[in-house]
């Protein structure tokens, strides 16, 4: 069954970021679309997490706003942009190492847990269903993620491909309307790559949740965006469906190469 | 006037007491990013051994001359400072490198409680004098402008200009020789500097020396003038504000904060005391350094603490 | 072959998530608990309740609360011994000025007031950490220090900053005797104890934890780093006042604010570091090993110099205690972090393959 792409879900308008004397980001300008998925690519350096961490509430960008469902921001603090259904994934993963993958997990519920801290110490009727009301939820994403025999070890503890998987877990957790990933394929092999582009396909087949995504992997991009966006040296270079970024050639010259 | 005056003169001396113990944490964070607690308990042990040293060595080699005595004294006690830094180093802080700020917090912590019980098995627990001739009468100046002159101690004059040469010589080490290059790169970044060849585990060493130095001159001018006796709180709480004032990783925000936090305390004390029942002394370079912490926790000269994701 | 968990299948979550989700580790709580209120009294006298067992058990909630906050929140405090005053003389002082104040609600009190003044002193650590916090805390230290001592109200004008209480009794039964103090402190413990768990296991602790292993990364998956922080000097400082309270009223029966210094906040924290951070078992670890071991040395060290003819004076023996709680700090922060709870965690999974090696 093929996806209905909806309107315009995330908008961002003229964003420039500096720190200090270094531009990080010049004047960007691009759409998300809902229930697509939408990469951003380009060299390193070229802005891209600094992109996501806009987005994100982690840097406030020093121009430029973002718009989410219409409404404006200029400045969004990162807890805020979590409530508003923005979820996201860290390049160098961003876990509580001391915790298990089911706490991992179900920290990422937090935001919708209600009961008060009395309640949760006494642990009384209401608090306790509510315990285990999101563990439930959790169980579904630990299913999801194929990460059933790790629940219990402390995630410090697990290779690096199956910490990539929780961290996914996590922002999973939120249940978002978008999901940033930012490099989510990074030091996988072949394998866990099929894997992870098998998951991130399901998550926005079966949910509908908008992904923004940035990978190096060409290959995956290619293969499962609906549109991309170029950066280099923090500008956009490039707009548009696989075939016509593929086909430009700042892109080409700036980023994929040519064969000769 | 002339009271408010040698009020002033008495706190900037204490002040500059404070700093000079201020310094050995600044000269360690700067070099290591360690924070090392212990550093008010190596001031201590380093004047129990200058004073028991010069107590002993007297009665070991039949030396009579004070002068030597000292001097011989002072030698030895800088090679147990040595000692002291190399073993610390080679025993803790080689096995925590990569842990966090507040793990190597609490292991200097223990260090420090490890210092205090070793030091007195070691040197004693009763108070010791050390003398090394400095002058304990006080002068009167300026009395030309004020009657009778404003009562200063010739001691702190000349601890306030040891200090001052101590740190020149400091900044001199650090800015002018390749071993104070190498310790900065080292603060910056220790994966970096081991990746360009410089020797982590001689380089801490090194630090820890030198702050065993500082410590020794610190212990000596403090145990000159109050007596050597172990009060952790007296010492090394104390400094504690100082850098918060002044900047984890200045050294001259060190000085600077050392006299601004005793100024402080000895106005505040005689000024404002009365008003609330005296003794504010103990709290009052505390609460000064939590309202810096509140609107600007690095200090007057720090670097901003930047938070990387 | 004792300690296995074959055939213990859960069924529910409810089932997964209980505390001791071991069925033999729930035999042996319960076990323990009843020998430690009936069994206990049979076998000991006065002077190991006075010495010994009542410390212990004040010092394990004192050292729970500690854990919550440094163990759990990751937020180093160096002014545990602050909160205990503050619920120390706060509870004095609503059992003195207020007639017919009930005994648990004075202490809970303490707790209460103890908690207002753990919050405001939390304020720095949305600013602040390590180092830069445990100054603030010192502050929070000192300043009670001197505000005990010098403001009278406190003290009820006694000059010497002593307070005393007497005649304590809870709903006519009264709380003289050594035994009666133990099963007091025995029965706050273990309340306190189930709280502090069910705090930790919940959504709450689970925020705690997060902020302590990655803040900036808790903010993006939405909690509130201000919330979860000052929520945990909150009732980190509720669990230590309430100490503070109980120390002051069942242990000593009169104090000065020497009680609750900072000697005493180091102590909180090296029981938290040995006992095993981000562990309630830990917390009762650390402090029964720091309540015995000076009693300990204090007996063998003499007794090991007599062998050798050396005397040991009482100066060498309280330096050797420092220098053995220095050295353990800091073999424990190198070799195990997570302390003695760790250690005994790693024995039951020994245990579990018992007799088998593998």
């Amino acid at each position: 069954m093929s996806k209905v792409i909806g309107d315009v879900i995330l908008d961002v308008q003229n964003i420039s970021l500096r720190f200090g004397g270094v531009k990080a980001l010049t004047d960007i300008s691009f759409n998300v679309k809902e229930h697509e998925i939408r990469s951003i690519i380009g060299p390193n350096g070229a802005g891209k997490s600094s992109m996501l961490n806009c987005i994100n509430g982690v840097y406030t960008p020093s121009e430029g706003s973002i718009t989410f469902r219409g409404q404006q921001f200029d400045h969004m603090n990162s807890r805020q942009v979590a409530e508003m259904g923005i979820a996201r994934t860290f390049q160098n993963l961003a876990l509580f190492k001391g915790m298990s993958v089911i706490d991992n997990i179900m920290s990422g519920r937090n935001l919708k847990i209600k009961s008060n801290i009395f309640m949760q110490a006494l642990r009384l009727g209401p608090a306790q269903r509510e315990e285990e009301a999101h563990r439930e939820k959790v169980e579904h994403i630990i299913d999801f993620l194929e990460i059933q025999a790790f629940r219990k070890t402390p995630v410090g503890q697990l290779p690096y491909g199956l910490q990539k998987r929780v961290d996914l877990g996590r922002a999973l957790a939120m249940e978002p309307q978008v999901l940033l990933l930012d490099e989510p394929m990074a030091g996988m092999n072949l394998e866990e790559k099929q894997d992870m582009s098998r998951f991130i396909l399901d998550v926005n087949d079966e949910f509908g949740t908008t992904i923004v995504l940035i990978e190096h992997d060409m290959g995956v991009v290619m293969d499962i965006s609906d549109r991309v966006v170029v950066l280099d040296y923090g500008k956009k270079i490039g707009d548009g469906s696989p075939d016509e970024v593929r086909n430009n050639e700042d892109v080409i010259r700036a980023y994929l190469g040519t064969s000769h | 006037m002339a009271f408010f005056l040698e009020t002033l003169f008495g706190g900037l001396m204490a002040g500059m007491l404070y700093s000079l113990v201020a310094l050995g944490f600044v000269l360690i964070y700067k070099a290591s990013g360690v924070f090392n607690f212990a550093q008010g308990a190596m001031v201590l042990v380093a004047a129990l051994c200058m004073a028991r040293m010069a107590e002993w060595i007297p009665l070991w080699t039949g030396i009579d001359n004070k002068v030597t005595a000292n001097i011989l004294a002072f030698a030895v006690s800088v090679a147990f400072m040595f000692l002291l830094a190399w073993v610390i180093e080679r025993l803790v802080l080689r096995h925590l490198v990569n842990q966090e700020g507040v793990t190597l917090l609490m292991a200097t912590l223990g260090i420090t409680y490890f210092i205090d019980g070793f030091g007195q098995t070691l040197f004693g627990s009763d108070i010791y004098k050390i003398d090394v001739g400095m002058p304990k009468d006080p002068i009167f100046v300026l009395d030309g402008l004020f009657e009778g002159g404003v009562l200063v101690n010739q001691e702190d004059v000349i601890a306030a200009v040891i200090a001052a040469v101590l740190v020149a010589c400091l900044s001199l080490f650090f800015q002018k020789t390749g071993t104070g290059r190498a310790l900065r790169a080292v603060a910056d970044d220790h994966q970096a500097a081991q990746s360009i060849g410089i020797p982590l585990n001689r380089i801490w060493v090194i630090v820890w020396c030198v702050a065993g130095i500082t410590a020794l001159v610190a212990g000596i001018i403090w145990g000159s003038k109050l007596g050597v006796q172990f009060s952790l709180t007296t010492v090394a709480l104390r400094a504690l504000p100082v850098i918060i004032l002044g900047g984890l990783t200045s050294v001259p925000g060190a000085i600077i904060g050392g006299l601004i936090i005793g100024v402080g305390e000895k106005l505040s004390e005689v000024y404002l005391g009365p008003l609330v029942g005296g003794g504010i002394e103990i709290w009052f370079a505390y609460v000064l350094a939590l309202v810096f912490l509140l609107f600007r926790p690095q200090g007057l000269f720090g670097e901003k603490i930047i938070d990387r994701v | 072959m004792f300690y296995r968990e074959n055939g213990q299948f859960k069924t529910s979550y409810q089932a997964d998530q209980q505390i001791f989700p071991i069925a033999q580790d729930r035999w042996a709580i319960l076990a323990i608990i009843a020998f430690a209120a009936i069994g206990v009294p049979f076998l000991v006298d006065e002077y190991l309740f006075r010495a010994i067992l009542i410390p212990f058990l004040i010092l394990s909630l004192a050292a729970l609360g500690v854990n919550i906050l440094v163990g759990y929140c990751g937020q180093i405090s160096l002014g545990s011994g602050a909160f205990m005053a503050v619920g120390a003389y706060m509870a004095y002082n609503t059992y003195i000025r207020i007639d017919g104040m009930p005994l648990i609600l004075a202490l809970l009190s303490g707790g209460f007031f103890a908690t207002l003044v753990g919050i405001f002193f939390g304020i720095p650590s949305l600013r602040v950490k390590g180092l830069y916090l445990a100054v603030a805390t010192l502050a929070a230290q000192f300043f009670c220090d001197w505000a005990f001592l010098r403001i009278s109200w406190f003290t009820n004008n006694n000059a010497s900053g002593s307070v005393s209480v007497s005649n304590l009794n809870v709903l006519g039964w009264t709380i003289d005797t050594p035994l009666q103090k133990y099963w007091f402190c025995l029965g706050f413990l273990v309340v306190f104890g189930l709280l502090a768990k069910n705090l930790v296991r919940s959504a709450i602790g689970r925020e705690w934890m997060a902020i302590r292993d990655m803040d900036v990364a808790a903010a993006v998956i939405g909690i509130r780093p201000m919330y979860a922080k000052l929520s945990a000097f909150a009732v980190s400082s509720f669990i230590v006042g309430v100490a503070g309270a109980l120390w002051g009223f069942v242990h000593l029966g009169s104090w000065e604010p020497a009680a609750f210094s900072i000697d005493r906040s180091f102590q909180l924290l090296f029981m938290v570091i040995i006992g095993g951070m981000g562990s309630i078992m830990g917390s009762f670890f650390g402090a029964a090993f720091i309540v015995v071991l000076p009693i300990f040395l204090n007996q063998f060290l003499p007794a090991l110099g007599g062998m050798f003819g050396v005397e040991i004076s009482t100066a060498a023996v309280s330096h050797t205690e420092y220098m053995i709680f220095g050295a353990l700090i800091v073999w424990f922060l190198i070799v195990e972090p997570h302390g003695l709870a760790k250690l005994w965690s790693i024995g039951k999974q020994k245990l579990r393959l018992w007799p088998f090696p593998h």
